[in-house]
């Protein structure tokens, strides 16, 4: 595989703001990677400056093995599909798809002709007179993303790109965008703060807070081995408990504070003070010893699923078949030792 | 940081029409100049080129085309309003009479000018007249502009387009308005006077423009009938950005119409009406044509301000230090009042 | 709680309100259609008992009013085409960025807003006349009174650039056009009408330009509709259907463009007036 786009220590700079601290990434050709994070991470502005739409303070970008540094968008030859589509109101859909074409000094007949291929792919057939504000949110969507790869480009940059979408049609788009990447072999850049959106549509997924790269991998060994308690609390849903605790002085289980004791499938430094990690969907109500308990203070059933919530609010589990638990029981729970999390309550990293 | 320049090639890459005949008539000079230039200075030619290059570039893709904008106009401004502000301010320092008008360089009168001004016959007359004029202008444009703005913001047919006819009168050229309320308020044949006079108001006609103690009246109220419409027009702008729910809150609450007005309306208007008032003061400091157009100042300067007498004294008697002199002392008030109206937008201004 | 009459009630009020307001626009209107006894009949007739036009016709060519009328659309053509060319941009530029500098033009421009004509028209005739540009008037005329024009116009059109996503724009980047080929394919072609509106405006309010054609320009036949009528006009005028009539024929045209473009340019005010 080779690398398509290559960021080496970006730093953006907004006056006193650091926005992106010492950014590298190497996206691979024909990947899909997503970028993921809280509002304000940073994840929009390195795409942007991917884009071309912002210039990094400092750092190398590269794409296709050519660096950009100083290069406007449009010399870039990447597509972007913005959160608000941004589509021309003044022109129809098929004038929004030849855009580009017609920029590129691309012929009428030619550009007509690929306008109707890519309205077939994306479903627009009978689209392509009308204007923006004939459409609906969904048919916008599809016209961003046919003026995006109307034109082959190097990579493709999506914005956010379906937050303005109702959920079922959310969850379509994205198996639509993911096997539009397949069949034209794209590399594509996807922002998102949706992290279900990240871990379903991307190869690889880039975990950003407050201008830096947390972690980055492929979706499973972020879930699996989270490398902070802030990954391990953004990746999955709902997300996963945190409980403070000491390791016992065998080094082979969690002491937690109200006396009951999590055991370990590994031996851990004893006596250190640590945040153990749990996973809602990987704790189980007890049927043999249970390993620790705790009050019930919420019951939700969505049918397919029951949420237990704690009295105090801070642990919830997740429990497929249907229970006969209900507000105030005392509930036993038991959990694989190996999928216990240990984190350094100080620095939050993996222990 | 490396430089990227970009090659001829790359630089007439396909654009639309707009930017295809741009490129020719940027490209053709630079060609032109490294032909012209000999050959053993070609290195000062690619170097000349590439500058250029880099240039052209930023007036098309950088913010040197931000620049080139702004500067344009702000150059423009500068020059016709700028600069004569401050030719102003050294002119009302300087001897200027019909023997150094045309030259550039004038006997320095110190403050002379301020003194002979100040010492004029009539200065007092002018300043309490600007005085009236200006307090009376703006609280009937005000309160009146209010009014209507309250009555129009019920909710009837037609209420925005009967609103909108009111500003035929911010339309009209000044003059004409003038000229008109001259006619009204003539004093033998006008027709104010005969409708005063039917409703049993007055007993015997008023000599609206030649009775010394009413004439600065006349053009007050001719003011009031111009400058009426815009603050009605803002004034109603500011209360359709109050929220219905507010004063639905208020009924609930048991307010009635006056308390509403009192404790929702004017505090949520604060800063429109702050807007309002300082355009009010601005506008009618500004307002100049009326006064040639009804009384000329006259009788015996009881009805001349001191925009007017600024323009007189330069004019009229080609004193041109003293109308130097008057109009700096009017612009520290117009300074005063675009303070506050600065003020009162600044929140808009920040964004 | 609402009676249905109500709003009918308040309609004819707002009916009433608007005649008194406009009332000086009739009375301009039937003045110039009096005899020239019957502007003095005591009480006043509100409808002229003889409409007689031919007053017009003797004001056009007695007042030279096709060479004032043509000055007047030489000016204010000119104080339009200079604030649009170079208003817009500024505009634009104020509206896409926000920084000190932005805020420091703003400033400057509001600033210019607020200077009167009455201030600037002493250095301005000095200094035009060392510049030899009192042998141009109208030109001379022109740009000063685009200046007074311009500040006015940007702030207003900046608003409306304001509505334009900057989005689209970046769209447009990235579908390969330069920054100067997106302003004018996508940003200006959105902002068109509101452009539009302001041109109107401005070219409404230089129509009647005044104080400035007043003072520079000597000649009359260079000039304009307002100082044409300031000629006949003062404070022992009588002609008063003549005058009337001059002024009936000078802003109808004014009247006609706003009453058609009302809703436009009322909306086109209220979304940038107050800011």
């Amino acid at each position: 595989m080779t690398a398509q786009i290559e960021l080496k220590n970006i730093e953006k700079h907004y006056g006193s703001f650091h926005a992106l601290k010492n950014v590298s990434l190497t996206i691979d050709k024909g990947s899909f990677v997503a970028l993921v994070g809280p509002s304000g991470c940073g994840k929009s502005t390195l795409l942007r400056s991917i884009a071309g739409l912002e210039t990094i303070s400092s750092g190398e970008l590269s794409i296709a093995g050519k660096t950009m540094t100083g290069v406007p968008p449009r010399h870039r030859d990447i597509a972007m599909v913005f959160q608000s589509y941004a589509l021309y109101p003044h022109m129809t859909v098929e004038e929004n798809l030849t855009y580009s074409l017609r920029l590129h000094g691309v012929g009428k007949a030619e550009a007509k002709a690929k306008a109707a291929e890519v309205a077939q792919t994306t479903g627009l057939g009978q689209l392509l007179p009308r204007y923006p504000r004939q459409l609906s949110g969904g048919q916008r969507q599809r016209v961003a993303m046919g003026r995006a790869i109307i034109r082959n480009p190097k990579a493709f940059l999506f914005d956010e790109p379906l937050s303005n979408l109702d959920a079922a049609l959310r969850v379509q788009m994205r198996k639509e965008i993911r096997a539009l990447h397949d069949r034209l072999g794209a590399t594509s850049v996807y922002v998102t703060h949706d992290q279900i959106e990240a871990m379903t549509m991307a190869d690889w997924v880039v975990v950003m807070r407050d201008g830096i790269i947390e972690q980055q991998g492929r979706p499973l060994d972020l879930y699996d081995h989270p490398v902070n308690r802030f990954v391990a609390g953004f990746i999955g849903s709902p997300a996963m408990n945190f409980i403070e605790g000491k390791i016992a002085s065998d080094g082979r289980a969690v002491n937690l504070v109200g006396g009951e004791r999590i055991p370990l499938a590994r031996q851990a430094e004893p006596n250190q003070p640590v945040v153990a990690g749990l996973r809602p969907e990987h704790m189980k109500l007890a049927t043999g010893t249970p390993t620790f308990h705790f009050p019930v203070g919420n019951v939700e059933s969505t049918g397919s699923a029951t949420y237990l919530t704690s009295a105090d609010g801070h642990l919830q589990l997740v429990q497929s078949e249907r229970s006969t638990v209900s507000v105030g029981d005392r509930v036993g729970v038991e959990i694989d030792p190996a999928l216990i999390h240990l984190f350094d309550p100080q620095s939050g990293k993996r222990i | 940081m490396k430089h990227h320049r970009i090659r001829v090639s790359e630089f007439g890459w396909g654009e639309g029409a707009f930017s295809s005949s741009l490129k020719r008539r940027l490209l053709h000079p630079k060609c032109f100049a490294i032909r012209l230039l000999p050959q053993r200075e070609g290195w000062s030619a690619a170097r000349l080129g590439g500058l250029m290059q880099r240039f052209l570039s930023g007036l098309r893709d950088g913010v040197g085309f931000d620049i080139l904008l702004i500067s344009i106009a702000m150059l423009f401004l500068i020059a016709m309003a700028g600069l004569p502000l401050v030719y102003n301010v050294l002119m009302s320092f300087q001897q200027v009479d019909m023997f150094t008008l045309g030259s550039f360089i004038r006997p320095f009168a110190g403050i002379q000018n301020y003194i002979d001004v100040v010492r004029q016959p009539e200065f007092w007359l002018v300043t309490r007249n600007t005085a009236v004029f200006v307090f009376f202008s703006m609280a009937g444009q005000f309160v009146l502009g209010f009014a209507l703005a309250l009555f129009f913001a019920q909710k009837f047919p037609g209420a925005a387009t009967i609103r909108g006819l009111f500003l035929v009168s911010w339309v009209m050229p000044g003059l004409v308005v003038g000229a008109i309320w001259s006619w009204i308020l003539a004093g033998d044949f006008g027709v104010l006077n005969a409708i005063l006079k039917s409703l049993g108001i007055i007993q015997s006609n008023i000599f609206w423009k030649s009775d010394p103690s009413v004439s600065i009246w006349a053009v007050i109220i001719a003011n009031i009938w111009l400058g009426l419409a815009f603050n009605m027009l803002l004034l109603s702008v500011g209360l359709a950005g109050i929220s219905r729910d507010l004063y639905e809150a208020a009924e609930l609450d048991g307010a009635n119409a006056f308390q509403r007005f009192w404790t929702i309306t004017l505090p949520m208007m604060r800063s429109t009406i702050g807007a309002v008032l300082s355009l009010g003061l601005i506008g009618t400091l500004q307002q100049f044509d009326l006064f040639p157009a009804i009384t000329e100042g006259g009788p015996a300067n009881t009805s001349t301000v001191a925009q007017y007498w600024s323009w007189q004294m330069s004019f009229q008697l080609y004193d041109f230090a003293k109308g130097a002199t008057i109009s700096v002392m009017m612009l520290v008030l117009v300074l005063f009042a675009s303070i506050i109206y600065v003020r009162s937008t600044r929140h808009e201004v920040r964004g | 709680m609402t009676r249905p009459y109500v709003p009918w009630l308040l309609l004819a009020v707002a009916l009433a309100l608007a005649a008194v307001y406009l009332f000086p626009l009739y009375w301009m209107y039937i003045t110039s259609l009096k005899s020239g006894s019957e502007i003095f009949a005591n009480p006043p007739t509100f409808w002229p008992r003889e409409a007689d036009p031919s007053v017009y016709g003797a004001v056009w060519s007695r007042r030279t009013m096709s060479t004032f009328l043509w000055n007047s659309t030489l000016i204010a053509a000119g104080v339009t085409a200079i604030t649009v060319i170079f208003g817009t941009g500024c505009a634009y530029v104020l509206a896409r960025y926000r920084n000190v500098w932005v805020d420091v033009g703003l400033f400057a421009i509001l600033m210019l807003q607020v200077l009167p004509a009455s201030v600037m028209v002493t250095p301005l005739f000095v200094a035009f006349n060392q510049f030899g540009l009192l042998n141009y008037p109208r030109t001379a005329v022109v740009l000063a009174a685009a200046a007074k024009a311009m500040p006015f116009f940007v702030v207003l059109v900046r608003a409306t650039f304001m509505t334009v996503p900057r989005e689209l724009e970046e769209a447009a980047l990235v579908d390969g056009n330069s920054r100067m080929g997106a302003f004018f394919s996508i940003v200006l072609p959105l902002a068109r009408n509101g452009i539009l509106v302001c041109a109107i405006l401005t070219f409404m309010s230089s129509f009647g330009e005044y104080i400035y054609s007043k003072s520079i320009i000597q000649d009359p036949s260079l000039q304009p509709a307002s100082v044409g009528l300031s000629g006949f006009l003062g404070p022992n005028s009588t002609d008063w259907n003549s005058i009337m009539a001059y002024s009936a024929i000078y802003v109808t045209p004014i009247l006609a463009v706003f009453v058609l473009l009302q809703r436009r340019i009322v909306s086109g005010l209220t979304s940038g007036a107050l800011k």
